[in-house]
């Protein structure tokens, strides 16, 4: 589903962001990104949805070389990988509802596929009562919950996540992480980049860990730390 | 497709409406500059229709020296009748002259008694089969026998030209200063645009929007207001013309009647200036998208 291969990336002024990663993920696996501040885990997220090219190197998304898309084509490889964030990055004066069928509304979809998947979604991430609500009127668990299924609806092969629990209490990300496995079990291959030690240590998924900028660990069914 | 419509619609109007004070900026300098444009096309096209008519079926007059013998007269008379540039001629005596004098300067008795008809010249009145053969005909007829003097109006014809398409250049200047001040106006109210749609833009982005998608509210956003602004500066140069031209031609000087701009010259100059302020809205539009919106 993903490949890396030889992937180098240096920012302008000899920033030195990956170092020669090679990486093979399947399709429907679920693989932790961990590494501290400034390991490369963001840049490695930003080149998998082309918002950055890498320096040196190939990265294959579904069978295409995403490092010779024209530009045009980008936003077809983006409606294939959901993202979410620390953020959540809602708009603020949109419901749930709408805030999920933009997504849909601006990849073009016809409304009575709109109308019929929005509610879907929210019924699976648990929060069919709620799509009337705006954002502000929710916790922070709900709110990356929307952004879940804001990411999810349009079925994307991919699903990253760049620190989704980063504003969330263990017992809310417990949570998250249970619909993100769900999710996963769906057959969607999952990218996770997280500091989160004790959801690592839970899940027992593979992690894969970088240090400024370099691979230096892929273990199946892995822990946080390797001491660990 | 009627959903993304209602989509697009929406959008636009809302961000129409969100940085209303900047959007009436953009309009009004559209409509004003476009206004003087179509207007000045409107004088002109008058006077072009004015002076064709001046040039075409005002004749020329050859006047004889006042001292001319019959037979002088004759010949010159004889020579026009043959003439196959000469579409008609007419002659004027010296008592035509003297009355044609007492009429001119009907207010200045002083004048008109000091005047007998005999101090006068006969002459005759030619009229061209085209306008063109003026000066060819006038170049015949000069110096010969008994001849005085020829006046045509082509002098005074090109004087009102020039005139005309000077003020033209400079309005058409001016209007393009106002054109590309209303199309930075533009620009900027687009960039607020999209700053204050930021958020949403980055999902957009995030999610698979076609870039396309992204912009097409923008776009609409700008050519909405570039064609308000031409819809008012249409109006007006139909208010104008009206005003101008609208009247009983007949209630006007002789002189001016001929100078007539009708509704269709009008229409057909809003039309012009409905798609140039489309053309600059769209524009406008383009250039306050590149910034923001490269992938």
């Amino acid at each position: 589903m993903i490949t890396y291969e030889n992937v180098t990336k240096i920012y302008k002024g000899d920033v030195l962001a990956l170092r020669n990663i090679t990486l093979e993920i399947a399709k429907g696996e679920f693989v932790f990104l961990v590494g501290p501040s400034g390991s490369g885990k963001s840049t490695f997220l930003r080149l998998l949805l082309r918002e950055e090219m890498p320096s040196e190197g190939t990265i294959v998304v579904a069978g295409r070389d995403i490092t010779k898309l024209s530009r045009w084509k980008i936003p077809h490889l983006r409606r294939n990988i959901g993202c979410v964030f620390q953020d959540y990055k809602l708009l603020t004066n949109k419901t749930v509802y709408e805030n999920v069928a933009f997504a849909l509304e601006v990849i073009g979809r016809p409304s009575n596929v709109i109308h019929n998947q929005v509610p879907q979604i929210l019924d699976l991430v648990g929060l069919a009562t709620k799509s009337e609500n705006f954002p502000h009127e929710l916790s922070g668990g709900e709110q990356q919950r929307v952004s879940i299924a804001r990411a999810f609806v349009n079925r994307p092969l991919i699903l990253l996540a760049d620190e989704p629990s980063g504003n969330l209490d263990p017992t809310t990300t417990v949570g998250i992480m249970r619909l993100l496995d769900r999710i996963n079990k769906t057959g969607t291959t999952v990218v996770m980049a997280t500091h989160d030690q004790r959801i690592v240590d839970a899940m027992r998924r593979r992690v894969v860990e970088l240090d400024r900028g370099a691979m230096v660990r892929d273990q199946a069914r892995g822990v946080y730390g390797v001491s660990a | 497709m009627a959903f993304r419509a209602g989509y697009f619609g929406r959008e636009t109007l809302i961000s129409l409406r969100r940085n209303i004070l900047m959007t009436l900026a953009g309009i009004l300098t559209v409509a004003v500059s476009l206004l003087l444009f179509g207007s000045i096309l409107l004088v002109s096209d008058a006077v072009d229709r004015g002076t064709a008519r001046w040039k075409g079926g005002v004749e020329f007059e050859i006047f004889m020296q006042v001292d001319a013998t019959e037979q002088q007269i004759g010949e010159v008379r004889a020579a026009l009748d043959e003439d196959p540039d000469v579409e008609s001629v007419r002659f004027l005596d010296q008592e035509d002259a003297f009355n044609e004098f007492q009429r001119i300067f009907v207010d200045e008795p002083d004048l008109r008694e000091s005047i007998r008809p005999e101090d006068l010249p006969s002459s005759f009145r030619v009229v061209p089969t085209d306008p063109e053969f003026t000066e060819d005909i006038v170049a015949r007829y000069e110096g010969s026998p008994g001849v005085g003097s020829i006046e045509t109006a082509q002098e005074q014809v090109e004087n009102v030209l020039s005139a005309t398409n000077q003020l033209r250049n400079w309005v058409i200047g001016l209007t393009i200063a106002l054109l590309a001040a209303s199309l930075f106006l533009i620009v900027n109210t687009i960039r607020l645009a999209t700053f204050a749609r930021r958020r949403e833009i980055e999902v957009m982005k995030l999610v698979g929007a076609s870039n396309w998608f992204v912009r097409v509210p923008f776009v609409a956003e700008g050519m909405v207001q570039g064609a308000v602004g031409a819809g008012i500066a249409f109006a007006g140069i139909y208010v104008v013309q009206r005003v101008l031209f609208g009247g009983d031609p007949s209630n006007r000087p002789e002189l001016l009647r001929g100078f007539i701009a009708t509704q269709s010259d009008a229409i057909s100059i809003g039309i012009l200036c409905l798609v140039i302020g489309a053309v600059v809205g769209v524009s406008g539009a383009w250039l306050g998208l590149r910034r923001y919106l490269s992938v």
